[in-house]
């Protein structure tokens, strides 16, 4: 879960800090509020291998045992 | 420095928001803490007492009726503490980012694991929908009215509630509707519980006996009553679409406490209602599937009991119809990469208000079909719920930890050490439930 930690490189500049965005601000708002803003997406963060694994792991746990749930569900409406 | 709006471009959702906005300002510049809390308490007590929906309330109250009251009062304020975590990140990350949480699964980890999400929570919506149309019908049976009322009636509070243009005003009027929520508390007091038992029953009792696999459905219900995929989307979403910032973090921790004890509170009380049918030999369930939980009551408590107890599913089902709309819209809207706000007009957002009442339509569609298995959808709603859940929390506890996005408001140590055991817990509930019934039910195990 850390490795999401290592996200960036020169894309992760264009990430307002917080702190930042604070001395800012439109009317009553941060400038990081605004539409114009957030529709910039984030940059895309670098997940290690092994994070990504175990994502999968966990997707595909998580997919088999939805699966026998509804197959449990639609089996005792027979 | 105050940048005028001439040197940005504002939309109108931007003016909207800054109105808003305003009156924090004006609050806090005047250390009104009470006007300000009233004026930042909205998503964490919406996210809770809108998953004190008809689903979790039968599922609270069909744990009384076949358990009693031990074992589960003393687990549902363990449940609302975990939920209390969950949605604690959800509101940080949403005030300090501004955005929900789909497009920033999407946009920060890839496409994929961001319309996996939105799949899990179309279909947990959806399922979960159905539910809540079935618990309208419930409560609305009890005074002799049908499906078509039930549908008639969700669909035009979807209809109401979206028509202002402001996230401010449908807030409030959902913040009012949830407050009903206390009449599971009216109904509790109304059974006339036995206060000594009630006491008692706060002590830890060891796991209840019975069949196994009906306890870990009642569980993973249960599990399923507190924390779902839904809330995440809901309270990120709304947190940023209130316009909440870093600064407003402790107030919205005040919020989703008090949402969090509420919703315990109201829970406890569907308990204590439902366990007035455990000496009754057992009419609990099968009332349920019968005549319903208030008619059961009324039989065993009289009239006023049943009468409340069927208002409260009313209540509880029509919040959760607007709350979960609500997550639908946001996650459409940020997977989609438009528009996704109360503040704008449905011409500016037209995803967002197309979801918010497309996926109403499509649940009361389910419902009017003639045999549709709709009590069996209701109870096993909250059980595909925790199954899915592990997924989102573990993405909501990295994005959470993420110091590029959430800076000093990041987690902490120990934020995620309890974070991890809630979804390890979550993750059992489920899969526990899942493989057990399926073994059973392909006769692997007896």
């Amino acid at each position: 879960m850390n490795e999401a930690h290592q996200s960036s490189g020169a894309p992760e500049r264009d990430l307002q800090p917080p702190e930042r965005c604070e001395d800012e601000r439109v009317m009553h708002l941060e400038r990081g509020q605004l539409v114009t803003e957030t529709s910039r997406p984030v940059p895309r963060a670098a997940l290690g291998a092994r994070a990504v694994a175990a994502l999968w792991a966990l997707r595909v746990f998580v997919v088999l045992v939805s699966l026998m749930v509804i197959y449990t569900f639609v089996d005792q409406l027979r | 420095m105050t940048l005028t709006p001439s040197e940005l471009p504002l939309t109108a959702e931007d003016s909207t928001r800054s109105r808003d906005r305003s009156r924090v300002d004006r609050a806090r510049g005047h250390s009104r803490r009470w006007l300000l809390l009233w004026l930042l308490a909205g998503p964490g007590i919406l996210a809770m007492l809108g998953e004190n929906d008809g689903p979790s309330m039968i599922a609270y109250a069909a744990d009384g009726a076949q358990y009693g009251l031990g074992f589960f009062v003393p687990l549902i304020p363990v449940l609302f503490a975990m939920a209390f975590i969950c949605q604690e990140m959800c509101m940080r990350v949403g005030a300090v980012t501004h955005r929900g949480y789909g497009g920033l699964v999407l946009q920060r980890y890839g496409q994929a694991w961001g319309w996996f999400g939105a799949a899990d929570l179309a279909l947990t919506n959806l399922v979960t929908l159905v539910a809540e149309f079935v618990s309208i019908r419930v409560g609305l049976a009890y005074f002799q009215l049908g499906s078509g009322v039930a549908v008639a009636l969700g669909l035009a509070l979807v209809a109401v509630t979206l028509s202002g243009g402001r996230y401010w005003r449908w807030e409030r009027i959902v913040i009012g509707l949830a407050l009903f929520n206390s009449l599971f508390l009216v109904a509790a007091i109304l059974v006339k519980p036995h206060a000594g038992a009630v006491v008692r029953s706060l002590a830890f009792v060891p796991f209840p006996g019975g069949s196994f696999n009906t306890l870990l459905l009642l569980l993973a219900s249960t599990v399923g009553a507190t924390v779902t995929p839904w809330m995440i989307f809901f309270q990120q979403g709304a947190s940023a679409d209130k316009g909440m910032t870093g600064r407003d973090v402790k107030h919205g921790r005040y919020d989703t406490a008090a949402g969090a004890v509420l919703a315990a509170v109201f829970g406890i009380g569907a308990l204590i209602a439902g366990a007035a049918l455990l000496t009754h030999n057992g009419s609990g369930i099968g009332g349920f599937t019968g005549a319903g939980f208030p008619a059961a009551l009324r039989h065993v408590a009289g009239s006023a009991a049943g009468t409340v107890f069927a208002l409260g599913l009313i209540e509880a089902g029509a919040v959760a119809i607007l709350t979960i709309c609500a997550s639908t819209a946001y996650a459409a809207g940020e997977c989609a990469g438009v528009s996704h706000s109360f503040n704008s007009s449905p011409r500016n957002a037209a995803v967002f208000y197309a979801a918010n009442i497309g996926i109403a339509v499509l649940a009361a569609v389910v419902i009017l079909i003639p045999g549709a298995p709709l009590l069996s959808i209701a109870l096993n709603a909250n059980v595909l719920a925790t199954v899915l859940l592990p997924v989102s929390l573990v993405f909501m506890v990295m994005l959470a930890n993420d110091k590029a996005l959430m800076g000093p408001w990041a987690n902490k140590r120990s934020t995620n050490a309890i974070g991890i055991t809630v979804i390890t817990f979550v993750g059992l509930c489920g899969a526990a439930y899942g493989i057990d019934s399926f073994l059973q039910q392909t006769h692997l195990i007896s």
